[in-house]
């Protein structure tokens, strides 16, 4: 593959680029539904393709599309490797699992079609980074995403009052490696807004106000950071199910664990046709659990994950991702 | 020697200390996430970023993390952070491991590493400038726990619950204490230690061969110098550069690598490969190895390292039903 397009740098893997990924544009190139990231290529989008072989540029109509490929650092570049299924005349997808995407913190990608031209993303795309060699810019683009994503109807809202006469507000955080750039907010009649999807996990974050960091004055939850300063602290949930199979001649199931105290009344099974039932919101972590039937304290006999706590005692535990 | 600066970001591991009453040193550093199971065995969380293990440490209030690396020898620490430590008289001319390639580094005595319940004294610790991997992982790195550390425990390096569980062993490696491990111990196997690297006999294509195994390592490594019959089993997908701190680059190839047995009955899916000439790197782990096994080897493998009997054992990812 050309060496202008696939400069990657395992140091510089995770920096982000000096383009802004603006609200204001459309993310393209893929989707992120329920699990999966479905990479999507719609041949509307794309004005010039280059030739691999020639280094030409050429206007996109110019051949039939027999095969789109999309090619990243996910898969090396390769131009054969993850080949898209045609949706319609103009669409292409491959759906991959998100948790296959664990590795990195961002992801550079662009389509490949007929494994020899290179789909040119615009620059009016806003999840598009300079393809760069040795720092300098190649005059063409990446197409990138990350876990963490704009989306109106996300999991976790971030707002700002006040502050109307500043030019730009952005969201830095854990879940961008406090990129300066990335999230810029959007100004609202009050304040400042964006909404973002994220990880179920205790995340950290702070504004930047026209270059100045600040916490979040609406958040009382911070933290002390390794600087002297303090970080705003964002948990974001997830449902997880806890199901107990069999138990059907049982009165009634507590489910009991360290998120909510071992408490012996707080959370009642919901019996149904093959067992029991319990639906919590967590954050993302190690949890342990166990069941009280009918008063009888017992390990989730499908669940091989077990350990001791600090007391001797032994717990089920459940990983939330 | 330059370019292993960056190959150094590969080789990286942390360590956990935790908060103790009994603060016996004021140079006493603190594993603040670490957890007591009983007096013998201490459960440290760690986080991935992106391939690197890291646990959250302290030391005079200075927060920070920790990598921890089993390619490491001594324990490390951040110049960045502990520039203070730095005497004239602890100034040392060489040192030993992967940290060959650091220009100055210094020496200095640690009196007191304090997991919860269990304390490592008076280690000697290198002092190194790690603000290049600052740089590039986004992240405050007081230093880098290795072998010396962990040598005197046995290891559970546990990628599905994201925890290290450090057990004391009496010198002829068993597990002191009562409590085992409840989830069952599938497979094991042997390996030998020179100097300080966990050296393993495996084979490619049937083709027998030497692996070093190292936490730090972001990416498996094989030296490129290996017969065909093991190359076949290497499938490239792309050149790649690699850059240092400094603007020094180098060309790898990088890809999958498929076949790895370390046993008739422990073997690999395909994992994410450099290939590389490993000799200088050869130096820096004190022997001869044909390949370094890293992240991919625990993301397959829940792994238990016995520094004593030189022995690794496997337990088995749960089945989620």
């Amino acid at each position: 593959m050309k060496a202008k397009f696939l400069y990657i740098s395992i140091f510089l893997l995770t920096f982000f680029s000096s383009s802004v990924f603006s609200q204001k544009e459309k993310v393209k190139g893929y989707r992120i539904e329920g699990d999966e990231i479905v990479f999507t290529f719609d041949k509307r989008d794309y004005e010039k393709v280059t030739d691999e072989r020639s280094q030409r540029r050429m206007d996109f109509d110019d051949f039939d599309i027999r095969n789109v490929v999309v090619s990243g650092e996910f898969n090396f570049w390769s131009r054969d490797a993850w080949k898209m299924n045609k949706v319609n005349e103009n669409i292409y997808e491959l759906r991959k699992k998100v948790a296959d995407f664990k590795d990195n913190f961002e992801w550079q990608f662009k389509f490949v079609i007929n494994n020899n031209f290179w789909a040119e993303p615009s620059d009016k795309m806003a999840n598009i980074t300079p393809a760069t060699e040795k720092g300098k810019p190649l005059h063409t683009y990446n197409l990138r995403f990350i876990q963490a994503y704009p989306d109106e109807n996300g999991n976790a809202n971030f707002s700002l009052k006040g502050y109307p006469n500043a030019k730009k507000v952005i969201l830095a955080g854990t879940f961008n490696k406090w990129d300066e750039r990335l999230f810029e907010m959007t100004k609202t009649e009050d304040g400042w807004r964006l909404i973002l999807q994220l990880k179920p996990e205790v995340h950290q974050y702070k504004f930047i106000v026209d270059g100045h960091w600040i916490t979040d004055p609406s958040n009382p939850n911070k933290i002390q950071n390794e600087y002297g300063g303090y970080n705003s602290i964002k948990e974001v949930r997830t449902e997880v199910e806890f199901y107990l199979y069999d138990y059907l001649d049982a009165n009634k199931i507590i489910l009991a664990g360290d998120f909510n105290d071992w408490s012996e009344k707080d959370c009642q099974m919901v019996r149904t046709k093959k067992g029991w039932t319990q639906t919590l919101r967590l954050t993302g972590g190690k949890y342990h659990y166990k069941y009280i039937v009918d008063g009888q304290w017992i390990l989730d006999p499908h669940n091989t994950v077990k350990e001791y706590d600090g007391k001797g005692h032994i717990n089920s535990v459940k990983m939330v991702r | 020697m330059r370019y292993f600066l960056f190959v150094y970001c590969l080789f990286i591991t942390s360590v956990v200390f935790c908060n103790n009453d009994k603060r016996l040193y004021d140079d006493a550093f603190y594993f603040t996430k670490a957890e007591i199971i009983d007096e013998n065995t201490t459960r440290i969380p760690f986080k991935l970023v992106d391939r690197l293990i890291v646990i959250e440490g302290v030391h005079n209030d200075k927060k920070g993390l920790f990598i921890i690396d089993t390619g490491s020898e001594k324990l490390l620490l951040n110049k960045v952070h502990f520039s203070h430590l730095i005497s004239r008289n602890n100034r040392i001319e060489n040192t030993t491991g992967v940290i060959d390639f650091v220009d100055d580094p210094v020496e200095k005595r640690i009196q007191q590493l304090l997991f919860q319940g269990l304390s490592v004294n008076d280690k000697r610790s290198n002092i190194i400038d790690m603000s290049h991997i600052e740089k590039s992982k986004k992240i405050k790195i007081l230093g880098i726990i290795g072998y010396d550390v962990l040598k005197d425990y046995e290891v559970f390096i546990d990628m599905y619950l994201n925890q290290i569980t450090l057990s004391k062993i009496d010198k002829h490696g068993e597990k002191l204490g009562s409590q085992r491990y409840l989830e069952k111990v599938v497979d094991s196997i042997d390996f030998k230690l020179k100097n300080h690297t966990i050296v393993i006999e495996g084979n490619i294509n049937g083709k027998n061969l030497t692996f070093g195994l190292d936490t730090g390592a972001e990416f498996n490594q094989l030296n490129t110098k290996l017969p065909n019959k093991v190359l076949q089993s290497f499938y490239p997908k792309e050149r790649i550069k690699l850059l240092g701190a400094s603007d020094s680059s180098i060309e790898v190839i990088f890809g999958l690598l498929y076949r790895v047995k370390l046993s008739e009955t422990v073997y690999f899916g395909p994992m994410k490969t450099i290939l590389t000439n490993l000799n200088s790197m050869n130096e820096a782990f004190g022997t001869k190895l044909d390949g370094i096994l890293g992240h991919d080897f625990f993301a397959q493998k829940r792994a238990i390292i016995n520094y004593k009997k030189e022995k690794i054992y496997f337990i088995n990812f749960p089945t989620i039903r």
